[in-house]
């Protein structure tokens, strides 16, 4: 037995499906793949498949990770050509890899954000507006937790935050906490800027582009 | 694909997965290569239709064809429908994102009576008139199928047609003769007379209904040349019948996500009160090589690791000790479980049953569906006490600690004492479990009973029957609950007036379109779900029409009045039907088709054979 890192690529119509049903899409699209599952012991044996950052409803993701046990000899190209070819549309598998980090390494997450308003000047009104706030080192915004709901600074969470207006867009580029103990959802930043100017996004992309560590080097 | 338009809007509905399409396996075609585009529309949400083994089978089968285009359309939820309206967004096919609109066909399933207003709101979010005679180009046709259309009358005014019985093949004709009379421009009156003289094919507006000062029907009459009785559809051969190998994949979750292949259609049981049983007599059988066959390809082209083998009573399908025999060796490799929906406990060998994975997980299920064995002599369902504790004893014994048992109450002759019985038969399993020497240390038992209404329905025995009324049910629940007299004993039940409004268009005619109709236009939809079903709403639409409900529930009709059914052959002929209902009043049973043919008639359909008996019968 051993175990394999998958890192695939969410966009297109599979941004729709939630955390949850990723599991079983996963789990499916890799026996049809018939990649040796390595399977648990016991009376209801299932196979081993730990999604290592949840990405939200809604969000592209660039390059996940997610950690399977497979069995027997098979490299990691055969995987990534096997998985490929049986895959939905809007999810692929961009590259195998031992695994080299430990999860809980996860510290932080890169994102980039294109949303649309409904002229340039509101785009830009807003790009400014959003700095200076983040500049203020002060953005409370209710947080939803396993505990509850609470009022949190979100600044405290933002590792680092440029914003641009082009035309009628505005395009963010961040790198906020994330992982099991600290973790702030892209949308929840956003939507708390937006309450902040009462504004309102005619479309909205977010992408997670990368996976960090506490130092901010790439999580592997 | 959905339309441009709602991508702004989609993260703002619950589970967007249902609208966007995209699915594993879901298939996008060029649309100017095809000549029919087919919307297959099941009348309730994503999650349900998509566990709907029917449409699997006919998308998989129009989309076999180079010349067609099958897509997918369910019902919009609630919040969908209010983005839809709001922005001006058609009701369109998951697979293109294209107006339905715009398609050939659209195909309704119809499995259930309370999603017919689900169907006149999708017409309407389709941007098309409910009413058929308002449809007055050529496509789209609006057909329907599926179980409901055995009595579609109270949705004449709403479908173009109906197909009886087995779609496999009829759909296809169906198919063939629309792109023959959409290339030569003809009306649409020319195709659907056309239509008619295909036989399972039923089309409403050529035929006019009488009615007598009563109420009850005067006549029925065709014309422009349709059938005097339009024959339901039957495929001889189900080895050779179209079936799917490949089944779209849904991300979201949905009720059933699994292989699915059917072993048998028909029934030899005969129960009285069970529609399916009649209307897909005669038995027909898929051998075990090629349901397994089927299941293999399944799987490998979903990665789905649970295997269902469906019919009406799996454990009557002959051959099924082979056929999970031959299964076990791959399934297990494979990590694949065998469920076996609708088995009867009684007859199925114990050392099979242990090692089905499967079948202990999902628990023991037993459905005596009456309490006593006078009452289930009078449903014809023979299951007795003593094999329901024998299994439950030898259950037990085996570990299992919890037992579903299912019944129904409104059914005829019924009297308190038969209601006490269902407590009774359920405190004996209590019994039974304690009476087990080897029960496991420190664990309980326990029983739970699931309490349906009876709804008599078309082409059964009881089609003639009264059904009790929404107060009467009330009264007899609330009764059964005072039977019950250990909190080892739980007790489910169903909501009476749903029973009633599916009774009410169950048995229902053509004078139900306008209550139907006003019901919609007041908020009516996904009535079969408690939290929708307004039944203030319906009772204004009835009482606005000038109609009573209760004609159609809670009367006793005669032998010789004209039920509005009446011109739709299912094979089972009524006389057999008439002496199977004074039997049941006689409290008489009759013998299963294994011991003994009934000669229900429906043999004829299939050429004089029916599989069960294997020669003619007369
Ligand atoms: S023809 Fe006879 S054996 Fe066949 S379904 Fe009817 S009653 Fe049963």
């Amino acid at each position: 037995m051993k175990s394999v890192r998958l890192w695939y690529k969410k966009d297109g119509l599979a941004i729709y499906t939630s955390h949850l049903d990723m599991n079983r899409c996963f789990t499916r699209a890799v026996r049809r793949a018939e990649i040796p599952l390595w399977y648990t012991e016991g009376f209801n044996p299932h196979p081993y498949m730990t999604f290592l950052m949840p990405l939200p409803l809604g969000q592209v993701g660039m390059r996940e990770p997610i950690d399977i046990r497979i069995e027997g000899d098979i490299s990691f190209k055969e995987i990534r050509q096997k998985l490929n070819a049986v895959m939905p549309e809007g999810l692929e598998i961009v590259d195998v890899s031992k695994p080299e980090c430990k999860p809980n390494e996860i510290a932080a997450a890169e994102y980039e954000i294109i949303a649309g308003f409904a002229d340039a000047g509101e785009a830009e009104g807003f790009a400014a507006g959003a700095k200076s706030i983040i500049d203020s080192g002060v953005l409370n915004a209710e947080k939803r937790s396993k505990k509850g709901v609470k009022n949190v600074n979100l600044c405290e969470m933002i590792r680092s935050f440029e914003i641009e207006a082009a035309e009628t867009n505005i395009h963010i580029k961040t790198v906020l906490a994330a992982g099991n103990t600290v973790n702030l959802n892209a949308e929840l930043l956003l939507s708390a800027l937006l309450s902040q100017f009462a504004a309102e996004t005619e479309s909205l992309t977010i992408v997670r582009t990368k996976l960090l560590k506490e130092d901010l080097s790439i999580f592997e | 694909m959905y339309p441009k338009e709602l991508e702004k809007h989609l993260l703002k509905v619950q589970k967007p997965g249902r609208y966007t399409g995209g699915e594993l396996n879901s298939i996008v075609k060029d649309k100017s290569k095809v000549d029919i585009r087919y919307a297959f529309c099941f009348p309730d949400t994503y999650e349900i239709g998509m566990s709907h083994l029917g449409m699997k089978i006919l998308y998989s089968l129009v989309n076999a064809r180079d010349d067609a285009w099958c897509e997918r359309v369910f019902a919009p939820w609630n919040d969908m429908e209010e983005v839809m309206r709001e922005n001006d967004i058609l009701l369109y096919g998951l697979e293109s994102g294209d107006a339905i609109r715009d398609f050939d066909i659209l195909g309704f399933t119809m499995q259930y009576e309370l999603s017919y207003t689900n169907v006149l709101n999708m017409l309407d979010l389709a941007g098309l008139p409910v009413r058929a005679k308002d449809r007055t180009a050529l496509t789209p046709i609006v057909v329907a199928g599926g179980t409901c259309v055995c009595n579609a009358e109270p949705m004449a005014e709403f479908f173009d047609i109906t197909l009886l019985g087995d779609g496999e093949e009829v759909t296809n004709e169906l198919i063939d003769l629309l792109k023959e009379y959409k290339a030569k421009g003809a009306s649409k009156q020319d195709f659907l007379e056309a239509a008619a003289q295909i036989k399972g094919v039923y089309v409403p507006s050529l035929y006019d209904v009488e009615y007598n000062e009563d109420n009850t029907v005067r006549a029925i009459t065709p014309k422009c040349g349709a059938p005097e009785k339009v024959e339901k559809r039957n495929v001889a051969d189900l080895d050779s019948m179209f079936s799917p190998t490949e089944f779209v994949v849904p991300f979201l979750e949905v009720v059933h996500d699994r292989t699915t292949v059917e072993i048998f259609r028909g029934c030899i049981r005969g129960c009285r009160f069970c529609q399916a049983g009649f209307l897909n007599r005669p038995l027909r059988r898929k051998s075990p090589e090629v349901v397994e066959e089927q299941c293999r390809a399944i799987c490998n082209s979903t990665g789905y690791d649970e295997i269902s083998l469906c019919s009406l009573s799996t454990s009557d399908y002959k051959g099924l000790e082979t056929l999970i025999t031959n299964m076990l060796p791959w399934t297990i490799d494979e990590k694949i479980n065998i469920a076996l929906p609708s088995l009867r406990a009684d007859n199925f060998p114990k050392e099979l049953m242990e090692r089905l994975n499967a079948v202990r997980r999902s628990g023991l299920t037993f459905a005596p569906e009456a309490g006593t064995q006078r009452l289930r002599d009078v449903i014809n369902k023979n299951i007795t006490e003593e094999e329901v504790l024998s299994t439950a004893a030898q259950a037990f014994a085996g570990g299992w600690t919890a037992v579903k048992l299912y019944f129904m109450i409104g059914l005829p002759t019924e009297t308190q004492e038969d209601i006490c019985g269902i407590a009774n038969l359920a405190q004996a399993v209590v019994d039974e479990f304690y009476k087990n020497p080897d029960k496991p240390k420190g664990k309980g038992v326990n029983v739970s009973i699931s309490v349906a209404s009876l709804v008599p329905k078309p082409f059964t025995p009881f089609q003639w029957e009264p059904q009790d009324k929404p107060d009467v049910l009330i009264d007899k629940q609330n009764y059964l609950i005072s039977c019950v007299k250990t909190r080892k004993v739980t007790v489910s039940r169903h909501v009476p007036w749903t029973s009633f409004l599916e009774g009410v268009f169950a048995r229902g005619d053509r004078r139900l379109a306008d209550v139907i109709e006003t019901a919609w236009k007041k908020g009516c939809k996904f009535d079969g779900w408690a939290e929708c079903l307004k039944p203030e709403t319906w009772e204004e639409s009835f009482a606005e029409n000038g109609i009573d409900p209760y004609f159609y529930t809670a009367r006793r009709r005669e032998y010789d009045e004209i039920l509005p059914w009446d011109h739709m052959d299912y094979g089972v002929t009524k006389k057999f039907l008439v002496n199977e209902n004074k039997k049941a009043h006689k409290g008489e049973t009759t013998a299963c088709c294994r011991e003994k043919c009934a000669g229900c008639g429906a043999n004829k359909l299939n050429g004089g054979v029916c599989d069960e008996i294997g020669k003619t019968v007369v």
